[in-house]
C-alpha cells in the first residue's frame, strides 16, 4: 500500500480543466462499500470547531494583534477609468503617526492580474483601482492619511456595461480592444444550424443576469510579520499555497521563506481563491518599516474591489422536434470581466447537460471599466442554469410536455461533451424525489391560472457540476504516545466543515473517539499540499488521503504491535485503538501502550488523493424545486418552499451537509431576487458600496427546505465516495424560483434579479404613466 | 507611566495571535479588563481623551478613550474582545451585537461612550469558565453557524430575543433576528437553534 | 471614524439648546454616525439628548391626546400596547423601521429628522443637497426615488414615523433658543423648490422635543403599511398610512399619506380630497386609489411606484373595510 506512482491529473476546478503532475498511491485503498456500515462518518457530528466559534474564542486573521504592529489603508481611484499624472503624498508623510506610503512612484514594479497591469500601475481602470497605500500607527491616522495624499489624475472616457465596451467605438481599456483574448471562446458539436432546420419547434430568447458581489462577512485581510528576511502572514484566503507563491513570486523572495496561515476565515465562496494586492502593499510596507502591518478592506472596498459574479447576456435558440427530442442548442452570450482578466462564459451547463447532438456556444469575455470579477461559487453555471432552464421550460410547453417529462426525454445517460460514461449519475432519482417531496401535481396546469392578487406557482431546475476533485492532495495523519491522533492537510475550513470531515474519516478508520483527533489546516510550513477550497473539490480531494495516511497508520502500527508481541503482522488485527491477537483475542495492547514502547513518540504517515478513474467523466446532479408566491400588487416575490434533491456521492455528514445546501439556496435567493451591483451609468461609480443597497437575505427571506440526498456513494471515484456540494447547492435555485415565477404569473422574466420594479413592469406592461 | 502603558498593550495584543486555546482566552479577558481598570485610576486625561466607566461582561472598566471610539472599537482594540465582530462598520448587519443594559444593540454603530455608566454583555460574557451558555450549546448542537464570523451577533439576538421572549413563535425568531446577516446562508439552522434554546428553557422551567 | 468632537452631556434643555447652537444634537446616533462615517457630517460637537428624562415620556391625557417624547426609541413605541390599540399606525410604523437592534437605539425625534437614503447623498457625489451643482439621480439610477414633488433633487424622505405621523395630524413641539413653537407636521418637511440642502424646517439649535398626536374621532381607524423589498433592514419603496373615520360603510373623514414617493411624506391632495363621501366599497376603492399620485411624473426606472403605491392604497382600504 505505500507505493506510489506519478501521474498526469486532470479534473476541472471552477473555470476551467487543470493538467497537473500528481503523486498518488499506486495501489488505492477500496473505497469504502455503498452499504458500508460506518460509525463516525455520515453522522451528524457536532461541527469541529463549533466552540471556538460560538463562545467567541475563535481567532479569526481580523481579530489578529501583533505586538507593535502598523494598520495600513488604500488610497483608490475615484474615477472610472483615468491616469495618473502626478502624486504628491508629501503632506501625509508629514502627519504624526504616519510610517509609509506607497504609490506607483516608489513601490517595485510588480506584475500584476496576469501581468496586464502592476501592484501600482499609472493607468487606473475602474473606480476603485489601488493609488496608494499608507502605514500609520493606527487604523484611523492611515485613513486620515489618505486624504493629504494629493493625486493628478488624467480622466479618461470610461465603459462600464459589456454591450457597450464590445462596440467599435467604445472607450478601450487595453490596446488590443475590449474583447478578453480579441476572440469569442467557442465551442461546437454537430451542426446546429442544420438541427434548427429539421426542428418543428424553434424558439430563441435573450436573458441577462447582474452582476453580484460575494460580501463574505469576513473582510479580505491579512497581517504580516517580518522575522529577519522571513515572512510570517496570517491571511483570509482559500489558497493558502497560492498566497504563498504569489508572495515569493511578488517580492522575489525563496518560497521557504514565507509561511502562511490560515486558521478560522469568514467566508469566501471563490473571492479569496488568489492572493490579492492588499497583502502584497502590506508585506512591502512591513519590510520598509519594520513592523508587522495588518491590512483589512472595509465594507466599500469589498464590494468594489475583490471580486464579483461577472454578468451576462445570453441569447440561446432551442430547436425541437413535436415529441420533444432536442435537436439543436445555441448559445450567444458576452459578461463583464471587469477591468482586468477573469473569465465570464457561462455555457457549460447548456453544453453538458442534456442529450442533444448539435450545440454551437459563442462566448466574449469584456473589459469594462469596473472591478474584477472573480469566481463565484459555480462560476458561469448560476447565470448559464437560469436561462437554459427557462429555456428548457418554454420548450416543454412549446411541445406541450411537462417540463420534467420534457427533461427526461432528452436525459443524457453519458457526457454528452466526451462521450464518456460517468462514474454516477442519479439525476432521474433526484427528480422522482424532488418531485414528489414537492408535490408537482400541484402545479398550475395552465401558467398564471392562480386566481387572486397572491399567486402560487411551483418550478424547477436542474443542476450539473464537476465537484470531484482529485490529486494531488496529501494528508499527515500523527500518531502521538498517548494515542491521539493529528491530521494535517494544507486545505483550508472556509466555513464548510473541513475540519470535521477529516477528523470524522481519521476517527473512523483508527476507530477513535473524535476527541482524540485534532486537525491542522492552512499552514504551508506544517501541512503537506492540497488545493485551494474552491470548485467543490476540497472533500472529494481531501477525505480521501485522510483516509489513505489513517489506513497507512493501522497498517503501521500493526507493523510496531507485530514487533512487539513476537508475531507476524498478519496475525496482529486492529480494533477500536486496540492491537489484537487475531489467533489469541486475550493478547491485546492499547495503542497507547503499544506507542510507550515507540522511542519515536510520534509516528507519522502520508496518504494521498489517489488518481481519478481512467475513461470517466465525474459530475455531481440534482434537481431544485421551488414553490413561490408573487404578490401581484406588489410585485414581491416570496420564495415559501425549496426542495433539494442531489447526487452528491456519500454524505459525511447530515448536519454540516444540509446546512451547506440550504446556504446555497438562501445565496441562490438573493441571486434570484434582490442582489445587484448598481453602477450609476454617468460616472462609472459603484452606487452599492455598502449592506443598505447591496441587499443579501435575511433570516425572514428563508424558506421552508428540504434537502435530498439521493446517492449513497461514488466508490468508483475515490476512497470514501465522496463529491463536492458547495456549488452544487446554489446552482439550480435561481432558475428554479424563476421557472416557478413563471408558473405563478405565466410571465416570463428574463432579467435577474427578479425585483418588484421588474415584476410589476412585467405584470402591467409598460409602467411610465401618471 | 507610558512605559507601564506601552508594556500592558503588548501584552494583551500578543494574545491575539489566534495559536492559544480557547481556555485561554477567558483568562485573557479578565486580565484586560482589571489592568485597564488599575492603570487609569485617577489618572487625569490624555489630550483629546476622557474617562469612561462602564461595566462589561459583569466588571468595571474605567479607561480613557478619544470621543469617536465606537462601542465595538472598545471591546475589539481596547479590551481584546474579539468575540464581537465588525463587518459592515455601519449598522448594516448585526455581526457586531452586545447587549446594552439588557437590550440589542449594533456596537459597531453606537459610541463608547454612550455605554459610559451602563452594562455591557458580549459573546464571551456568555461563558461560564469554559462551559458554554445553553444558548451557544443549542448552536452547536443544532450547527446554527457556518464560517461563525456573524454567529456572536447572532447569538447575541437570539440572547436578547429570549430574554424578551422565553418561548418565541417561529414569527418571533423571524422578526427577533431580522438585523443579522449571515452571508453563509445558514438561517435555517440558526432559526432553530434559537427555537432548541427556548425549548430547553423550558424543560428547565418545568 | 475618523472625525474628532467633543461629548457633551447637558444637564437641562436650555443647557443643550444652547449648546445645540454649535453642534448637532445626538440621541439615538442611528442617522448622525453614519453621516460622520461617510464625511457628510462633521459636527465638532455632539450634544448627547440621551441623559434628559423629560424627553422619554410617552403620555396620553383626556382631550390632549397623545404626547410622544422625542427621545422614546422606536421600539417602545412598537410595543406600546396603548398605541398598538389606539394608534396602531404609529407601532407599525415604529415597527417595521430598520431592524430589532437600530430601533433599540433610534429614537422618534432622530426618525423624523434623519437624511435621505439617496446612494448619490450618502455616496462619494457632490450632488445639489451636499451643495453641488447636480443632481446625479435625475438621469443616472433613480429606481428608489421620486415620482412627485422631485424639483432639482429627487430624494424620498426615508422616515416611516413621519407618513404615519401625517395620516395622524400630529404636531411637533419644537424647542430652540427663541422658545417653544408647535408646528403642524404637515409644515415641517421642506421641499427642493425651496430649499434642496435641508430636508426640514428646524432652525440650528432647534430640538423636537415631543410629538402631539390628537385624540382620533369615535370609529377611527389607522393603519401602516411599508413595501420593502427585503424582508427586514430595508428602507420603504413605498408606504401608505391611513387614519380614516369610517361611518356607514363609506369614509366620512381622515387622511392617507404616503411615503417613498416624493422628497417630503405626502399628502396627495388629489386622493385626500377623494376619501370625504367614498364608500368603502370596490368601486369606491379603486375611485380613491386612481386618484392617487395623478400628478407624478416618474424619472426612467421609479413608474412602477405609481401602480405600487395605488395598489397599496387599495390594500389599505381594504383591510379597513373589512
Amino acid at each position: 500500500m505505500a507505493d506510489k506512482k506519478v501521474i498526469k491529473s486532470r479534473y476541472f476546478f471552477e473555470e476551467d480543466f487543470e493538467e497537473q503532475l500528481a503523486e498518488v498511491p499506486a495501489e488505492k485503498v477500496a473505497a469504502w462499500d455503498k452499504k458500508a456500515k460506518l460509525k463516525i462518518v455520515g453522522k451528524g457530528v457536532d461541527r469541529y470547531d463549533a466552540y471556538d466559534k460560538v463562545s467567541g474564542t475563535a481567532r479569526y486573521t481580523f481579530d489578529i494583534q501583533l505586538p507593535h504592529m502598523a494598520y495600513a489603508k488604500t488610497l483608490r481611484c475615484p474615477y472610472a477609468h483615468a491616469c495618473i499624472k502626478s502624486i504628491d503624498v508629501s503632506q501625509a508623510e508629514k502627519m504624526p503617526g504616519v510610517l509609509a506610503v506607497l504609490t506607483a512612484d516608489n513601490a517595485p514594479k510588480i506584475k500584476w492580474y496576469r501581468g496586464t497591469s502592476y501592484l501600482f500601475d499609472r493607468h487606473l481602470r475602474y473606480a476603485g483601482d489601488e493609488v496608494a497605500c499608507v502605514a500609520a500607527k493606527s487604523e484611523r491616522i492611515a485613513a486620515q492619511a489618505l486624504k493629504k495624499i494629493k493625486v493628478e489624475y488624467e480622466v479618461l472616457p470610461f465603459v462600464a456595461d459589456a454591450g457597450k465596451a464590445m462596440q467599435p467605438d467604445a472607450p478601450k481599456l487595453y490596446e488590443n480592444g475590449n474583447i478578453a483574448g480579441g476572440k469569442p471562446s467557442v465551442y461546437e458539436r454537430g451542426n446546429a444550424d442544420e438541427g434548427f432546420n429539421r426542428a418543428d419547434v424553434v424558439v430563441e430568447e435573450t436573458f441577462d443576469t447582474q452582476v453580484v458581489v460575494h460580501n463574505p462577512t469576513e473582510p479580505h485581510c491579512s497581517v504580516v510579520n517580518w522575522d529577519g528576511d522571513k515572512l510570517t502572514v496570517w491571511d483570509s484566503t482559500q489558497s493558502v499555497f497560492g498566497v504563498r507563491n504569489a508572495l515569493a513570486d511578488s517580492l522575489d523572495i525563496p518560497a521557504n521563506h514565507v509561511r502562511v496561515i490560515k486558521k478560522y476565515m469568514g467566508g469566501g465562496f471563490g473571492s479569496k481563491l488568489a492572493a490579492g494586492k492588499y497583502t502584497i502593499m502590506a508585506a512591502l510596507l512591513a519590510r520598509t518599516i519594520g513592523r508587522p502591518v495588518k491590512i483589512s478592506m472595509d465594507r466599500e472596498e469589498m464590494n468594489l474591489a475583490v471580486g464579483n459574479r461577472p454578468d451576462s447576456v445570453q441569447k440561446l435558440k432551442f430547436g425541437a422536434k413535436k415529441d420533444g427530442t432536442l435537436l439543436a442548442m445555441s448559445h450567444y452570450s458576452y459578461g463583464a470581466a471587469g477591468a482586468y482578466p477573469s473569465g465570464a462564459g457561462c455555457s457549460w451547463p447548456l453544453r453538458s447537460i442534456y442529450k442533444c447532438p448539435n450545440v454551437r456556444t459563442e462566448e466574449y469575455t469584456v473589459f469594462i471599466n469596473a472591478g474584477p470579477g472573480r469566481p463565484f461559487r459555480a462560476p458561469g453555471h448560476v447565470q448559464g442554469t437560469f436561462a437554459l432552464e427557462a429555456m428548457i421550460d418554454t420548450m416543454a410547453e412549446k411541445t406541450g410536455m411537462d417540463p420534467l417529462d420534457f427533461r427526461l426525454k432528452n436525459y443524457s445517460e453519458i457526457d454528452p461533451v466526451s462521450g464518456q460514461p460517468y462514474t454516477t449519475k442519479r439525476l432521474r432519482e433526484a427528480y422522482e424525489a424532488g418531485a414528489k417531496a414537492i408535490g408537482w401535481e400541484n402545479r398550475n396546469k395552465k401558467p398564471g391560472s392562480d386566481s387572486g392578487v397572491i399567486k402560487r406557482g411551483l418550478g424547477m431546475a436542474s443542476q450539473i457540476w464537476w465537484g470531484g476533485g482529485g490529486p494531488p492532495t496529501y494528508a499527515n495523519l500523527k500518531m502521538n504516545r498517548d494515542g491521539s491522533v493529528e491530521v494535517l492537510c494544507g486545505t483550508q475550513d472556509i466555513g464548510t466543515g473541513t475540519y470535521t470531515i477529516l477528523a470524522q474519516v481519521a476517527a473512523e478508520v483508527l476507530e477513535l473517539p473524535m476527541d482524540k483527533v485534532s486537525v491542522i489546516l492552512g499552514d504551508t510550513a506544517v501541512t503537506p499540499y492540497a488545493h485551494g477550497s474552491g470548485g467543490s473539490v476540497t472533500a472529494p480531494s481531501t477525505t480521501p488521503a485522510v483516509r489513505h495516511a489513517a489506513e497507512l497508520m493501522k497498517e503501521k502500527l500493526i507493523g510496531y504491535a507485530a514487533a512487539q508481541m513476537n508475531l507476524p503482522p498478519e496475525r496482529i488485527a486492529y480494533r477500536s485503538g486496540e492491537l489484537v491477537d487475531r489467533d489469541n483475542p486475550a493478547q491485546k495492547m492499547s495503542v497507547s501502550a503499544l506507542m510507550r514502547k515507540v522511542r519515536e513518540q510520534v509516528l507519522v504517515t502520508t496518504g494521498m488523493r489517489e488518481a481519478n478513474p481512467e475513461g470517466y467523466a465525474v459530475n455531481t446532479f440534482g434537481a431544485q424545486f421551488a414553490e413561490v408566491e408573487v404578490h401581484t400588487d406588489t410585485g414581491k416575490i416570496v420564495v415559501k418552499r425549496i426542495v433539494a434533491a442531489h447526487d452528491i456521492g456519500r454524505t459525511l455528514n447530515r448536519k454540516l451537509l444540509e446546512n451547506q445546501f440550504e446556504g446555497g439556496i438562501m445565496q441562490g435567493i438573493g441571486f434570484a431576487l434582490m442582489e445587484e451591483r448598481v453602477i450609476d451609468r454617468n460616472t462609472g461609480k459603484v452606487l452599492t458600496t455598502n449592506l443598505e443597497n447591496y441587499k443579501m437575505t435575511l433570516l425572514p427571506d428563508m424558506p421552508e427546505i428540504e434537502v435530498i440526498i439521493v446517492s449513497d456513494a461514488d466508490p468508483l471515484l475515490n476512497n470514501t465516495g465522496v463529491k463536492g456540494i458547495g456549488e452544487p447547492a446554489h446552482i439550480p435555485t435561481a432558475a428554479a424560483i424563476a421557472n416557478a415565477v413563471y408558473n405563478a404569473t405565466g410571465v416570463r422574466f428574463k432579467s435577474l434579479p427578479l425585483t418588484p420594479d421588474k415584476v410589476l413592469q412585467g405584470l402591467y406592461g409598460g409602467v411610465k404613466q401618471g | 507611566m507610558a512605559e507601564k502603558d506601552i508594556s500592558r498593550r503588548i501584552f494583551i495584543k500578543r494574545l491575539g495571535t489566534g495559536v492559544a486555546g480557547s481556555g485561554l482566552a477567558l483568562s485573557q479577558l479578565s486580565a484586560a479588563v482589571s489592568a485597564g481598570k488599575d492603570d487609569d485610576a485617577g489618572e487625569k486625561a490624555p489630550k483629546d481623551q476622557v474617562l469612561l466607566q462602564l461595566t462589561v461582561n459583569g466588571k468595571a472598566v474605567r479607561l480613557h478613550i478619544p470621543a469617536s471610539l465606537t462601542l465595538a472599537e472598545l471591546l475589539r482594540d481596547r479590551l481584546n474582545l474579539s468575540g464581537t465582530k465588525v463587518v459592515c462598520n455601519h449598522g448594516e448587519c448585526g455581526a457586531c451585537t452586545v447587549l446594552l443594559d439588557g437590550k440589542a444593540v449594533y456596537s459597531c454603530h453606537i459610541l463608547a461612550l454612550d455605554a459610559a455608566g451602563k452594562e455591557v454583555l458580549t459573546v464571551e460574557g456568555l461563558l461560564k469558565g469554559e462551559e458554554l451558555h445553553p444558548l451557544q450549546e443549542a448552536f452547536v448542537k443544532e450547527d446554527g453557524l457556518q464560517c461563525g464570523f456573524c454567529t456572536p451577533g447572532q447569538i447575541m439576538s437570539a440572547y436578547a430575543l429570549l430574554k424578551q421572549k422565553p418561548h418565541p413563535t417561529p414569527d418571533d425568531i423571524r422578526e427577533g433576528m431580522a438585523g443579522n446577516l449571515c452571508r453563509c446562508g445558514a438561517y435555517p439552522k440558526i432559526a432553530q437553534s434559537v427555537l432548541a434554546a427556548a425549548k430547553s428553557n423550558a424543560r428547565a422551567e418545568r | 471614524m475618523n472625525q474628532q468632537f467633543e461629548y457633551i452631556n447637558p444637564q437641562s434643555l436650555d443647557e443643550a439648546v444652547k449648546l445645540a447652537g454649535q453642534g448637532s444634537v445626538y440621541a439615538g446616533g442611528t442617522d448622525l454616525l453614519g453621516l460622520m462615517k461617510n464625511d457628510i457630517a462633521h459636527p465638532q460637537r455632539l450634544v448627547n439628548l440621551k441623559a434628559l428624562p423629560e424627553l422619554k415620556a410617552v403620555e396620553r391625557q383626556k382631550g390632549k391626546g397623545l404626547r410622544l417624547g422625542a427621545l422614546v426609541t422606536l421600539n417602545e413605541l412598537a410595543e406600546n400596547e396603548m398605541l398598538q390599540k389606539d394608534f396602531p399606525a404609529i407601532s407599525q410604523a415604529a415597527g417595521s423601521a430598520a431592524s430589532p437592534q437600530l430601533r433599540n437605539v433610534g429614537t422618534l425625534g432622530g426618525n423624523l429628522c434623519q437624511r435621505p437614503r439617496c446612494w448619490y447623498f450618502r455616496g462619494d457625489f457632490d450632488c445639489l443637497r451636499k451643495g453641488g451643482a447636480t443632481c446625479f439621480a435625475m438621469d443616472g439610477e433613480n429606481k428608489y426615488h421620486c415620482v412627485v414633488g422631485g424639483d432639482g433633487c429627487y430624494i424620498v424622505h426615508p422616515s416611516d414615523m413621519a407618513v404615519a405621523l401625517l395620516a395622524l395630524e400630529a404636531k411637533l413641539e419644537i424647542y430652540g433658543p427663541g422658545g417653544q413653537r408647535l408646528l403642524p407636521i404637515s409644515h415641517f418637511y421642506v421641499l427642493p423648490e425651496d430649499d434642496p440642502t435641508v430636508e426640514t424646517v428646524l432652525q440650528p439649535g432647534e430640538i423636537i422635543t415631543s410629538v402631539i398626536v390628537p385624540e382620533q374621532p369615535v370609529g377611527s381607524r389607522s393603519v401602516f403599511v411599508k413595501f420593502r423589498e427585503r424582508s427586514a433592514w430595508d428602507f420603504a419603496v413605498v408606504s401608505v398610512a391611513a387614519a380614516l373615520q369610517v361611518q356607514n360603510g363609506a369614509i366620512s373623514g381622515g387622511k392617507i399619506a404616503l411615503g417613498g414617493v416624493a422628497p417630503v411624506p405626502w399628502l396627495d391632495k388629489k386622493l385626500n380630497n377623494t376619501l370625504a363621501g367614498t364608500a368603502l366599497d370596490e368601486n369606491g376603492i379603486n375611485k380613491i386609489a386612481a386618484s392617487a399620485l395623478t400628478d407624478a411624473e416618474p424619472l426612467e426606472q421609479n413608474g412602477y411606484k405609481v401602480i405600487l403605491a395605488r395598489n397599496m392604497i387599495k390594500g389599505v382600504l381594504q383591510s379597513l373595510a373589512g
